[in-house]
């Protein structure tokens, strides 16, 4: 069967055909990616396809590709030589570490190098059955339609431009598939073709092709009628349309781009790190200062500044630390290979478990995020602690704030604000704070404005702005409804409407107790916690962090001191404590939700989805009557796969032989109900030419008709029984 | 095959041409203790059939030519008053043989039929308040011509039950009747044979016969069958529990003459034509709609559900 029926040079025609057509799939997925070095890439193809043209010993060929994988992988991205330790040690750090993300499941954080492996072996693998495509089975078919499918699909959806590449591949495919069809057309009837029959038959062929593409080039064309998908499914599912503009369901979890806010993402309970501490808190990651009123970007305010600390040394920040005799240590355990440390409000200094030296910390001085580095590389660290004192603000202090002798560098900075912000966000905000005296008591309005005023916290429902809508104004005015970043994001503005110096921090809630170990306890901190709030300069106080999104709790402290009166104590102590209890409540509504309604949640879940469900009926409807069709193909297989170890011997026999009947009925062996099993093995040995039905027919029929079974040899029964299966399935 | 058995079919394919079939089933009669009803036109070779059968196995051949005015003791034998001894002595019929050809047995009065059916089934007469055995072995083949025939008694379903197989002859093909002229330019072939196993031996065989294993499973196959008979609209009498028992005990045989000692249903199925087909009476509708029991059986075969597992009670 396999025999050399292609001289080299013309499986080396075929060859150069199929290296184009792969360029052209790579193109789009180097644009659309991002990705470089496709020279490299291409050369990996070119690599693979003259190893199976020259069929190389699979063995050398294998080797030859992995070495080039390696060399590909720690070139590019380690720099250094493959053949020097460190190469090696990053060649072999980098797959170990990736196989166990693998192992759990945990794509997301797979890193390039190790995805730069996978692609080449994808491509290895495409290669491989091409080749089986074109030698074995001689049509590139599958191959040419896929191709086309997948560049219409990009050329369609994407901005990539896809016109001539499905001209190229046409021609190319065409034509290849023409003279596959004509090489199988001469094997099949044996015929030998002397030169100018060959032509005569080729040359029409080529015209023909030719001359249709040509036609269709020059045809008409109408602009796709369906450019983009998601706002069509979207409107069929019933939940687009009344918001313009929309974009994918993004997913929650700590991003690192915020630059287009809105829009709405589902839950996704990764673990991201465990805490083990006194007391909850929030994570603060990094902070942003320059809104463009579509979302926050990092200003280069200190340009490329950046702080190295060493562990344990105190560090420098923004915010107010709280006195020596308050410092609690916070052990902190990364699941997710993130690149920041964690820090709490009131952070000291960051520690090192005993394994981990060597380590440093370089902060970022625009955005105050800490990430950890290694001999001067970023690198993730999985275990270490934070030392911290929560700081404790005077109620004087906060009371008697102002904004009068404002350091002007940062009202630079943080009052900054989008030229194009309509006039009724700044006016809105001014009425917030109308007959409000300190700095801390306009900041306070305005979180607690968003507690009021019908605004709504909801994932799923959130609007993206249009071309020319603000973030904030959409929310404040038209939507609010909203999420974290849409509180905290208006809050920033108006507080900074008002002259009041104000930031966007990004990080984490405080996550869930999963353990209790004395005072203290283990949190456990998902991606569905990933948050952003709010930092207010307060003159004279510093930065203090608020938090307008409704459902979450603050937990900054603030000594009300006897200075006060009694009366107002009260009174503000139940205004500060008002937050915290807000979660309580809506938690409260939920359980209620869900235990009244127990029933209804499921129904209403496919009210919700019923698109989605029907669409998913239908799939897999159509999966089981496709399943259900092939039956003939795929049971024979598995029977064969679940049976071949099987043992054949007395206790399994019947089942067998009754099996092998089943198989032999699918294949279009039918006995029908009164033909004897003898007869039967007749008809088939017959067809087979064999006699294996027969002999294990007579011995099953002694099995199952006799008195004392014989003695059967059953390593023989088995050659029959896999021979026959064999025969059938094939 | 049995070596005993395939020397007794071969040596009466000695004398019969491209009779096998008819040969086996005659000897899977002869084992299972049954009888034989030969149905065909005259001058097929239904007497030589007997014939070299009883020489094959050095029985003792009789042959009761059955015509309208014989009588009852014709075929059971007479007490003669002898003078001499001044008593009665039993002069036995030609009954008390081990092979007896009955030939066209539908030509005489339904009086001796029954006399000779009634001693097929008995393996026994009667005669004057004496019960006399009849020699083992004892086998009746029987000839009968169509029923369609002038002049002709047609046996009645009751006797007809008796018979374990109704085989026809059929003519000959062409080659095979070429054959035929080939010997019978010479002497009969007939006159020739030898017997190829003793009597006793053929004792011996028929009581192996009976040893033969019939598994539960293939015995509801057996009365499948017959069950089946009796609800076919087309059939106006299906068969009794004693044809069920004929096609056991036949099937039992035939599976003794492949030399294998439990039944398959392959031996039920072929047998039960020749088992079941004289049993069954076909309404006159379907007679005159010109089904035959042959179509019917077919059938009700193809119909039935062959057992392939191990037998399970239900």
């Amino acid at each position: 069967m396999k025999k050399n029926v292609f001289s080299i040079v013309e499986l080396a025609v075929y060859y150069v055909i199929v290296f184009i057509i792969l360029r052209e799939w790579l193109i789009p997925i180097m644009k659309l990616t991002g990705t470089g070095h496709m020279e490299l890439i291409l050369f990996f193809i070119a690599l693979s396809l003259i190893l199976s043209l020259f069929r190389i010993h699979f063995v050398v060929s294998i080797v030859i590709k992995l070495a080039y994988i390696s060399w590909f992988i720690v070139t590019i991205y380690s720099g250094y030589s493959i053949l020097s330790a460190e190469g090696m040690h990053f060649l072999v750090s980098e797959l170990t570490a990736n196989i166990g993300l693998l192992v759990q499941a945990n794509w997301v954080s797979v890193t390039d190098p190790f995805r730069t492996l996978l692609f080449l072996v994808l491509i290895w693998m495409l290669i491989y059955l091409i080749h089986h495509w074109i030698t074995v089975r001689m049509s590139i078919f599958y191959f040419l339609v896929l191709t086309v499918l997948f560049i219409g699909t990009l050329d369609t959806f994407t901005e990539y431009d896809g016109t001539f590449a499905i001209i190229k591949i046409i021609l190319l495919g065409l034509i290849t598939i023409a003279f596959l069809f004509l090489k199988r057309l001469i094997i099949e009837s044996g015929a030998e073709l002397d030169w100018l029959k060959y032509m005569k038959l080729v040359v029409p062929v080529i015209l023909l092709i030719g001359l249709s593409c040509i036609t269709a080039i020059f045809l008409p064309k109408s602009e796709p009628q369906w450019p983009d998908p998601v706002p069509f499914l979207k409107a069929a599912a019933g939940k687009g349309g009344n918001e313009e503009g929309q974009k994918g369901v993004s997913k929650v979890g700590y991003g690192e781009d915020d630059s287009n806010l809105g829009g709405p993402f589902v839950a996704d309970d990764t673990i991201v790190f465990t805490a083990q501490s006194e007391t909850k808190q929030y994570w603060r990651v990094e902070t942003r200062d320059v809104y463009t009123s579509r979302g926050w970007i990092k200003s280069d305010y200190f340009t490329d500044a950046s702080t190295v600390f060493d562990p344990y040394m105190d560090i420098t920040h923004s915010l107010p630390v709280g006195p020596e005799e308050g410092t609690k240590q916070a052990a902190i355990s990364m699941l997710y290979p993130y690149d920041f440390v964690v820090q709490p409000y009131g952070l000291k200094s960051v520690g090192l478990m005993d394994s981990n030296e060597g380590y440093q910390f370089l902060m970022d001085d625009n955005s105050e995020k800490i990430t950890p580095h290694f001999n001067k590389n970023p690198a993730p660290l999985t275990n270490y602690f934070v030392e911290y004192s929560k700081p404790v603000f005077l109620y004087s202090d906060l009371k008697n704030s102002n904004l009068d002798n404002l350091d002007p560098s940062l009202a630079e900075r943080y009052l900054q604000l989008p030229e194009n912000l309509p006039d009724r966000v700044r006016e809105l905000a001014v009425s917030v704070v109308e007959g409000e005296e300190s700095v801390y008591d306009k900041a306070r309005a305005i979180e607690m404005y968003f507690r009021q005023n019908s605004f709504r916290y909801d994932t799923d429902d959130v609007a993206i702005p249009t071309e020319d809508q603000d973030y904030v104004d959409q929310f404040l005015f038209e939507t609010k409804i909203g999420y974290c970043d849409n509180f905290s994001t208006s809050m920033v503005v108006m507080l900074r409407s008002v002259g009041i110096p104000a930031r966007w921090v990004k990080g984490f809630a405080g996550g869930e107790i999963i353990d209790t170990n004395g005072d203290m306890k283990t949190y456990e901190v998902t991606n569905n916690d990933a948050h952003s709030w709010v930092e207010a300069f307060i003159p004279n106080v510093g930065w203090i962090n608020f938090e307008p999104t409704i459902g979450f709790s603050n937990t900054r402290s603030i000594d009300y001191n006897i200075e006060t009166s009694e009366v107002e104590r009260d009174e503000l102590s139940v205004n500060e404590e008002k937050t915290e209890p807000d979660e309580v409540v809506e938690d409260k509504k939920d359980v209620q939700q869900k235990s009244s309604n127990g029933n209804n949640i499921f129904l209403n879940a496919i009210k919700e989805y019923k698109w989605m469900f029907l669409i998913g009926f239908i799939v897999l409807v159509g999966a089981a009557l496709l399943l259900y069709l092939k039956r003939t193909k795929w049971i024979p297989k598995v029977y064969v796969k679940f049976n071949r170890k099987k043992k054949l011997d007395e206790s399994s026999f019947e089942l067998m032989y009754l099996q092998l009947l089943k198989i032999l009925e699918m294949k279009g062996f039918k006995r029908q109900k009164g033909q004897t099993l003898q007869s039967f093995a007749k008809e088939i040995d017959r067809y087979f030419e064999t006699n294996h039905m027969g002999k294990m027919t007579n011995a099953y029929e002694q099995y199952i008709y006799a008195k004392d079974s014989a003695e059967v040899d059953f390593n023989q029964m088995k050659e029959s029984w896999e021979y026959l299966i064999n025969r059938a399935t094939s | 095959m049995h070596k005993q058995i395939e020397a007794i079919i071969e040596n009466i394919e000695k004398v019969m041409i491209g009779k096998r079939e008819v040969a086996e089933l005659s000897v899977v009669a002869l084992l299972s203790g049954g009888h034989v009803l030969l149905e065909d036109v005259p001058g097929v070779g239904k007497t030589m059939m007997v014939k070299a059968l009883a020489k094959s196995v050095g029985a003792e051949f009789k042959r009761i030519q059955f015509t309208p005015d014989l009588l009852p003791s014709d075929v059971i034998g007479v007490s003669i008053y002898n003078p001499k001894t001044l008593q009665f002595e039993f002069r036995p019929g030609p009954i008390m043989g081990n092979i007896i050809l009955a030939d066209e047995i539908n030509r005489t009065s339904p009086k001796t039929q029954s006399a000779l059916l009634e001693s097929m089934e008995e393996a026994s007469v009667t005669i004057d308040g004496k019960t006399l055995d009849i020699a083992k072995p004892f086998f009746v083949m029987a000839t009968q011509n169509p029923i369609e025939y002038e002049g002709t008694y047609p046996l009645p379903e009751a006797q007809l039950d008796r018979f374990l197989l109704k085989i026809k002859m059929g003519y000959p093909n062409a080659q095979e009747e070429i054959e035929v002229l080939r010997r019978a330019e010479r002497t009969q072939p007939i006159i020739n044979l030898l017997p190829v196993i003793s009597l006793d031996e053929l004792l011996a065989l028929q009581e192996e016969v009976k040893q033969v294993y019939v598994e539960d499973s293939v015995k509801s196959y057996i009365v499948q069958l017959a069950r089946a008979t009796r609800n076919v609209s087309e059939i106006y009498l299906g068969v009794s529990p004693r044809a069920s028992i004929a096609l056991m005990k036949a099937s039992q045989a035939y599976a003794k003459m492949q030399d294998r000692d439990y039944v398959k249903p392959d031996d039920v199925q072929y047998l039960a034509p020749f088992v079941f087909g004289h049993r069954i009476i076909l309404r006159p509708e379907a007679r005159y709609e010109g089904i035959t029991t042959e179509d019917i059986l077919d059938r009700i075969i193809t119909k039935s559900v062959i057992p392939i597992k191990r037998y399970a009670e239900q």
